[in-house]
């Protein structure tokens, strides 16, 4: 009995994790322009895709070139992503509109791609980091480097976005645009940074995470929406919720699989998502921008 | 046409100068015929024609028509984003199918059902709506298309799985008049039927009500509208709409399974909708002809890459033409035969002079206040805007309030209007207290304010935006009020309210919420940017308010000649607190208050 309970805590963590890197993914880019990039879930498959092409059974040197390498390109591609994005928007980035329409075609343009060159296959990887034994049961090495690459990023953001000029500049983005471009902050290129850096944190996430997930092209969806349930759950903006929230939903998630059976966890997380909505819109942890008065 | 036009500027003055031509607006109208003869056209042309084959294809499209036209209507009219139309249809589907096909009930019964289930499945968006909006509707709906197959199957001792579900039935497809079945008929009917519906509901108040609340939730609370009501409404209506779909696609296909209500349908109608031109009512139409029969029908070789193209169209539409394919031609359209704007764009002086032919309204001396507000504090974080304010309003009076920036006058509106929450302290209106109560139930009860940014929208006519204040009153017009409506219906009923000056669009902006009837009206800088000449005649109308209409006035102004002029009583703020208040003679003999009109004219 606790040996199952920590499986499910262990296992609802690492897959927490990577809801929680999503909605990490989700906050830079929204704090710095106001969009939610619903293909952050694609991005994630695409470091996936990446994985399983490019490293494979690899050595851990090769693996990790090859991370670097992956989580380049895709940084470049969600750059240019967040710039076809922006294009219409000539600052006024609350127009909800136009960007949900240009992040949904995105996400749904990589689907297709990857459904055109891979068909509808979910590919398995294998990772650099052996698998180990808890409780006696063989756990996937990628379930740590999930954990992992969720507290090195909440760190390594923290520090980026309080401690380094550009980063304070995104951080000033999300107060107040105007008053940042009156400041003679280049806003333009502080978002498309930010873009960028969502795509490494993505992509990354999904190259070193591909052994546990389900590399196909129809997945994509799925983690877009658990990591979006992490970031409302976090309150949409805020890292420390989303450090929290991710592994909550994890957790939940994996708990409903253990009672009702996996088939479910999809309406699980819908009906988490509305309940969420109806009773704490802002999220259990608050904004963690100051809200205009 | 100019001269029907002019009318009502010749009664206001001598100078006239305004576009020739016809204006119109809108092209509703026109685009709602030509959307009707197209599905006529399409519906029933192939049986007249004996081709069977376009016949079967056309009535799939058609109801892919009205399921468009319901989420176009939801989009733009109500502002909401659903990503999951697709989920919505199938239940309905699955409605009749599980009551009629394996069940065996009566079709009446099978159709109620679908209705029923979609709107349950309806309930799942139109419940959160009532808190949020935008993308976080997005992914609740986004959500329902992945997992509604995913339950099909699950449950497929009701569903029967992937096997589906086959309901034929031929008494309606079996030819009536002219090689028309019923069936066609039926398909031919209903897509009518929704862009009818969505006509009608954005010509009524409803719609009107329902685009504010989608534009400016602000605006909408302080006409009386509960923006999140609105939202959860007309998921509401639109999943009643699309569950009918749903039941007709039942017999127009044949056979139902999981595979026809992927979340990929879900995302084709969303394109369609934006491809054609979102909030244009012939858009959808247009729309399934781009995204849906040319690449299935006349391009077959190319379904395999049907996504990636409808992916690449809509990202395009969006960067290039935002507005859609008819959108584009209706924003050219528009500006060619657009017309208001200039100096008579909008003047007050109609109303205020039919003002000034009303006997004035005495108000007793010793009427109990409208407002009053009891010791109110508003903190930001440490700020502290209101510090115990104290502030009493008699009925028809002009209470001028005046102080510095920052000294908490739009703080002190913002929260008598219900937009924000007092930390400590209480008020009443109209006797009743008011404290808790939300600003849409405040605005209901007879309060109305303007905002130092007017909120004029730009998709209604000049007088539309007038109506918005008729739509929110409670009692019907007086006669004379009803006839200058009409004279300001006929003179601005085409006109653009995107080409009024600024000045113009604040006046129109006071005229709405003149016509709301209020009891009580909050101005809140109301001069700024006015002309001279429109600052004369915005005084004069302010004085008719309080005089002949009995309307009590807090007039929140930077310009204290103007307060000065009209005031009956005039309260002073100073970082959040009330330093003098009383009527502008004693005023100006008050110490205390004296350094704000040195250099002035009642220094």
């Amino acid at each position: 009995m606790l040996s199952e309970i920590a499986i499910i805590v262990i296992r609802g963590v690492a897959i927490g994790a990577l809801f929680s890197i999503i909605a990490m993914s989700f906050n830079i880019v929204h704090n710095a322009t106001r969009i939610l990039n619903f293909a952050q879930g694609n991005i994630f498959i695409l470091g996936g895709f990446a994985a399983y092409f490019l490293a494979d059974n690899a050595g851990l040197p090769i693996w990790l070139a090859m991370l670097l390498l992956a989580s380049l390109v895709i940084a470049v591609l969600v750059a240019a992503q967040g710039w076809l994005t922006l294009l219409p928007l000539r600052g006024n980035t609350s127009e909800q509109d136009s960007w949900m329409i240009s992040t949904v075609s995105v996400s749904v343009i990589i689907a297709a791609i990857l459904m055109l060159l891979y068909g509808p296959f979910a590919y398995s990887v294998s990772g650099p980091v052996p698998a180990f034994r808890i409780f006696g049961v063989k756990t996937p090495g990628a379930f740590i480097l999930a954990i992992a690459a969720m507290l090195g990023w909440y760190l390594l953001l923290s520090w980026f976005l309080r401690r380094t000029f550009t980063g304070l500049a995104i951080s000033a983005l999300s107060q107040d645009f105007d008053a940042a471009r009156a400041a003679g902050l280049s806003v333009r290129r502080l978002q498309l940074l930010a873009f960028g850096i969502s795509g490494v944190i993505a992509g990354s996430a999904g190259f070193m995470v591909a052994p546990i997930i389900s590399v196909s092209p129809d997945a994509g969806l799925r983690y877009v929406l658990n990591g979006f349930i992490a970031a409302v759950v976090g309150g949409i903006g805020n890292n420390t919720g989303a450090l929290i929230g991710g592994p909550l939903v994890g957790v939940m998630a994996m708990l409903m699989a253990y009672k009702v059976g996996g088939a479910y966890q999809d309406l699980a997380s819908l009906i988490v998502l509305v309940v969420i909505l109806m009773f704490w819109p802002q999220g259990l942890f608050g904004r963690a921008t100051a809200r205009r008065v | 046409m100019a001269s029907q036009h002019n009318s009502l500027a010749e009664a206001a003055g001598p100078e006239v100068s305004l576009p020739a031509g016809k204006g119109h607006f809108k092209s509703d109208g026109l685009q709602l015929r030509l959307g009707i003869l197209l599905i006529v056209l399409t519906g029933i042309g192939p049986s007249l024609l004996g081709n069977s084959y376009w016949e079967h294809t056309f009535q799939l499209v058609n109801i892919y028509i009205a399921v468009a036209v319901l989420q176009n209507f939801l989009f733009v009219d109500a502002g909401q984003k659903s990503f999951g139309q697709g989920a919505i249809l199938g239940l309905g589907a699955y409605g009749l199918a599980i009551a009629s096909g394996i069940h065996g009930l009566p079709l009446t019964v099978g159709v109620l059902a679908a209705v029923g289930a979609a709107m349950l499945g309806g309930l799942l968006f139109a419940l959160p709506a009532l808190r949020v909006q935008g993308f976080h509707l997005g992914f609740a709906t986004l959500s329902a298309a992945i997992v509604f197959p995913q339950l099909l199957i699950q449950f497929d001792d009701v569903t029967r799985g992937i096997n589906g579900i086959s309901l034929y039935l031929p008494a309606l497809t079996k030819p009536l008049v002219l090689g028309m079945s019923g069936l066609t008929l039926l398909v031919t009917a209903v897509p009518i039927a929704a862009l009818l519906l969505h006509y009608g509901i954005r010509n009524a108040r409803l719609g009107r009500r329902m685009r504010v609340a989608a534009e400016s939730a602000e605006a909408a609370r302080s006409l009386g509208v509960r923006p999140g009501f609105m939202r959860a409404l007309a998921f509401m209506i639109v999943s009643a709409g699309t569950g009918i779909c749903g039941a007709l696609y039942v017999p127009t296909v044949g056979f139902i399974s999981p595979q026809g209500f992927l979340v990929e349908l879900s995302f084709t109608l969303f394109f369609v909708v934006v491809v054609g031109g979102r909030g244009q009512l012939l858009g959808p139409i247009i729309g399934i002809w781009v995204i849906y029969i040319v690449p299935n029908v006349l391009l077959v070789q190319l379904v395999e890459y049907r996504l990636l193209i409808y992916g690449f169209l809509t990202l395009a539409v969006v960067i290039v033409f935002p507005d859609g394919l008819v959108g584009t031609i209706e924003v050219r359209r528009r500006k060619r035969f657009q017309r208001g704007g200039g100096e008579q764009g909008f003047r007050l002086a109609p109303f205020t002079e039919m003002l000034e032919k009303i006997p004035p309204r005495q108000v007793p001396a010793e009427a109990a206040p409208i407002l009053e507000v009891r010791g109110a504090v508003k903190r930001f974080g440490q700020v502290v805007a209101l510090d115990g304010v104290d502030l009493k309003v008699r009925p028809g009076e002009v209470h001028g309030l005046i102080g510095a920036n920052g000294s908490g006058k739009t703080s002190l509106l913002n929260v008598i209007s219900g937009f924000s929450r007092m930390d400590g302290g209480s008020y009443s209106f109209r006797g009743r207290d008011v404290t808790r109560l939300s600003a849409s139930s405040i605005a209901r009860m007879g309060l109305g304010r303007t905002f130092q940014t007017p909120r004029i929208f730009t998709d209604l006519s000049v007088w539309d935006n007038i109506q918005l204040g008729l739509d929110a009153r409670p009692t019907p017009l007086a006669p004379e009020m009803a006839a200058l409506a009409e004279r300001f219906k006929e003179a601005y009923g085409e006109d653009n309210p995107g080409l009024l000056a600024h000045g113009q669009r604040r006046l129109l902006e006071v005229i709405r919420v003149v016509f709301a009837d209020p009891g009580l009206v909050l101005f809140d800088e109301p001069a700024a940017g006015l002309s001279p000449a429109e600052r004369v005649e915005f005084s004069r109308l302010l004085r008719q308010l309080s005089k002949r209409l009995g309307m009590a006035v807090i007039l929140v102004e930077h310009d204290l000649d103007l307060v000065w002029d009209i005031a009956d009583r005039i309260t002073v703020l100073e970082t959040g607190s009330v330093v003098a208040s009383g009527p502008p003679q004693q005023l100006a003999r008050d110490p205390a208050v004296q350094h704000l009109f040195v250099g002035g004219a009642h220094a």
